[in-house]
């Protein structure tokens, strides 16, 4: 009885991912995605839903959703849109053309969209989404709205996968509302190794990520590590919690020798 | 040319239903310290009322008579949207100024049919459609149609209902009187005293001899009216370039008709525009309204374009923006579609062999977004040559074109943050030293500790910017325990700029 209800549910499940020509949108039954070298170098197309605790740590929010997409721009797609509400600019600080660089991204790539209203936002989000030309579409939504339900979340999923640029979501707050992103990541900032001749000064970023949803491919850390952006973009830190004092991990990638390829990276 | 001769009464009646409408009416104004009537409508001149009148006499022959102050201003403006609403007749509208008055001029409209009157089919049957139209909303209308204005103008005044063609001017003109020349009153006058009363009198006159005597701008006028001249309309609209537009029995008020109609119309304009081998940059919809009020609609084009779809798309957002602000009113009858800046573009076939870049694509989403959202909210970043943070980078409308000599990127070794706040926030701040960095500090109430600390950079004053104040300032960047970067600054060298140095949070890094 139980098997021929599993059975039925099977069928059903594949024939709405027949008319959908897509995976089916659970989670847990998808196969990993195809990696590159860098674990995170996703392909384009998904959403993902970034959040954050509090409203403070939006510029490590942001420099994660440049460093996702960065591997994402290309001569086809050369354009990334940055969507903000207007009132929120002096709250999050507006992104900073000169502070691109850092990440991989000319600042004349980004355009900046500034919206009045939710309806706005998700309309901007959208259309961006169906350009041939965007990489990536970065929102950031400092509040939760009541429009950003699961049908809201699911129809620019389908954006998305018809267009094939990716749409990142950044949120903040710990409330979770269902959703049909593929990927769904808790940030928050860490603790930085210092710098290699000045350990009173601040080295390179680096975040502690959760991946509350989807999967990474084979060879990526488990669902919590520590992440640090290096010059060649993300490499994810052994399992064993970095030192404060300035001993990092060795980047899963990359380097033959951890210990010594990081501080040489370090160095310059 | 139409002429209307009690146009401030009868929009006065329109705008103040309440008027009863079989009583005379007058507007009075201030002339050399006495109130004369500057208006009558139809009852008010059977009475025997006419403008110049005082106010007092006025009232004592005709003792129904209402009045009110004349606000020219407002007659004006309303005569301008009037005229504007006009331009449903022919492209090219212009309010004639009346002679000798140097107050805003309403009561007379010049439209240019030239190549216009065969949709009506017909001069006369246009002539008759535009003043039957007018007389049913309850203005008192008489027209003409000339080959010149100064014609027209004596026609639609003298002979209401005439039409012109070129050549008859000195017949049609000699019986007329000799105010029909658009004179003012001392030369009228003038003139009577010489037993010249009627405009034929004039024309075997020396021309020297009047101009002697008349002034230079007698023999213009004379000219003028003989369609010897050489006047020309001022048009109160842009003219617009390229024109489609489409005429509705039926009145339509739905925004959605609107933009259905717009789709079709740009269909049109883009055959115009792709016959011409062009493409424009300005398109503007006018909307119009059968209450003599026209509305315009203006998108604009990052790139010279003339996809219908686009148009029609760019338009839809742009009425999505709208909001309260459409209001059809008693409904819109005509639509029009114009594009402006025009400029060259070479035939292309789109689709099978474009290339799969999408850098169309992206002009057109600029376009989209700036439509819908507003052409400020869209923005790309910009550098400009500045030390100062807040000055070396601003937004830029993203459908502006970009610059020709783009500005190089300010030093990528100097550390930016990935977020500037607009205005830098006030903050408490420890420090060890005075002029160290910082050790912890107070932003938005909440406490933070720093552990690291990299700085400064000293960012100094633009003294060569008049009106320069501010103080130098050094830059730090400063990570807490929870590994939060920020981006702050001391304002102001201890010691050597102020006693008490204040500190502020500028930006945010990753």
């Amino acid at each position: 009885m139980h098997g021929r209800k599993h059975a039925q549910i099977e069928t059903l499940r594949a024939r709405i991912a027949a008319l959908e020509e897509r995976l089916p949108a659970s989670g847990e039954e998808m196969a990993p995605l195809p990696t590159s070298q860098d674990p995170l170098a996703l392909p384009g197309g998904l959403l993902h839903e970034v959040f954050t605790d509090a409203r403070r740590n939006g510029a490590a929010m942001l420099g994660f959703a440049l460093g996702l997409a960065r591997p994402l721009l290309g001569p086809g797609r050369p354009a990334l849109v940055f969507v903000q509400m207007a009132g929120e600019a002096q709250e999050a600080g507006l992104p900073y053309g000169a502070g691109l660089a850092h990440f991989g991204v000319s600042p004349e790539s980004l355009l900046i969209c500034r919206v009045e209203s939710v309806v706005e936002l998700l309309w901007a989000i959208e259309e961006a989404a169906l350009c041939r030309a965007v990489a990536a579409v970065i929102a950031d939504i400092g509040r939760p709205h009541k429009a950003l339900d699961f049908t809201a979340s699911r129809r620019l999923s389908l954006r998305a996968a018809d267009a094939g640029s990716t749409v990142l979501l950044l949120r903040y707050g710990t409330g979770r509302e269902a959703s049909a992103a593929r990927f769904r990541w808790r940030l928050s900032p860490a603790p930085s190794a210092g710098m290699a001749f000045d350990a009173r000064a601040p080295g390179r970023p680096r975040w502690r990520v959760d991946i509350e949803k989807g999967r990474l491919g084979k060879g990526a850390g488990s669902p919590g590590f520590f992440l640090d952006w290096t010059e060649h973009g993300f490499a994810i830190l052994d399992r064993a919690e970095p030192g404060a004092a300035g001993v990092a991990g060795a980047p899963s990638s990359g380097a033959a020798s951890a210990g010594l390829g990081n501080r040489y990276s370090e160095a310059g | 040319m139409l002429h209307l001769p009690a146009w401030a009464t009868d929009t006065l009646r329109r705008a103040e239903p309440g008027l009863p409408p079989d009583r005379p009416l007058a507007l009075w104004e201030t002339v050399r310290g006495g109130m004369r009537l500057c208006a009558v409508d139809r009852h008010a001149e059977r009475a025997g009322l006419s403008p110049g009148q005082p106010l007092s006499d006025a009232r004592a022959l005709c003792p129904g008579l209402i009045v009110r102050e004349a606000d020219h201003e407002w007659l004006a403006a309303r005569f301008a949207d009037f005229a504007d609403w006009h331009s449903y007749a022919g492209p090219i509208v212009s309010v004639l100024p009346e002679e000798g008055r140097h107050k805003p001029a309403y009561g007379t409209l010049g439209i240019d049919i030239a190549g216009v009157a065969h949709l009506y089919g017909g001069e006369q049957a246009m002539l008759d459609g535009v003043t039957t139209r007018l007389e049913n909303l309850g203005f008192s209308v008489s027209g003409a149609i000339a080959p010149a204005i100064g014609t027209a103008w004596a026609l639609a005044r003298h002979r209401p209902g005439t039409i012109l063609a070129p050549g008859g001017e000195e017949e049609a003109l000699a019986p007329l009187p000799v105010s029909a020349l658009r004179l003012p009153e001392a030369t009228i006058a003038a003139l009577g005293r010489l037993g010249l009363k009627r405009v034929g009198q004039l024309y075997a006159r020396q021309r020297k001899a009047m101009q002697a005597r008349f002034g230079s701008l007698f023999i213009a006028r004379l000219d003028e009216a003989l369609g010897r001249g050489n006047e020309r309309l001022v048009p109160r609209l842009p003219a617009p370039e390229r024109h489609v537009e489409r005429r509705f029995a039926e009145p339509i008020g739905l925004i959605d008709d609107v933009l259905a109609t717009t789709a079709d119309l740009a269909l049109r304009l883009a055959g115009q525009l792709e016959r011409e081998a062009a493409g424009a940059q300005g398109f503007h919809l006018f909307l119009y309204r059968v209450d003599h009020k026209v509305m315009v609609l203006s998108v604009n084009a990052a790139r010279p374009t003339r996809d219908p779809g686009h148009i029609a798309r760019l338009f839809a957002h742009r009425a999505d923006r709208l909001g309260g602000e459409y209001d059809a009113g008693f409904g819109i009858d005509m639509i029009r579609l114009a594009a402006t800046t025009i400029t060259p573009l070479a035939p292309r076939q789109d689709g099978a062999f474009a290339p799969p870049d999408g850098t169309a694509d992206l002009v057109r989403l600029k376009d989209r977004m700036a439509s819908r959202l507003g052409p400020l909210a869209v923005s790309r970043t910009g550098f400009v040559d500045s030390h100062i943070p807040e000055r070396a980078v601003r937004l830029e409308p993203a459908i502006a074109p970009l610059p020709d000599d783009p500005r190089a990127a300010p030093d990528p070794a100097l550390p930016r943050p990935l977020r500037l706040l607009p205005a830098p926030e006030r903050i408490e701040v420890l420090a060890q030293v005075p002029d160290g960095p910082p050790a912890s500090m107070v932003w938005r109430r909440l406490p933070y500790r720093f552990l690291r600390a990299s700085g400064p950079e000293r960012i100094g004053i633009e003294w060569w910017v008049p009106g320069e104040e501010a103080l130098t300032r050094d830059y730090y960047v400063a990570e807490d325990e929870a590994g939060r970067r920020f981006w702050i600054f001391r304002e102001g060298l201890y010691a050597a700029e102020t006693r008490e140095p204040r500190w502020f949070v500028h930006g945010l890094f990753c």
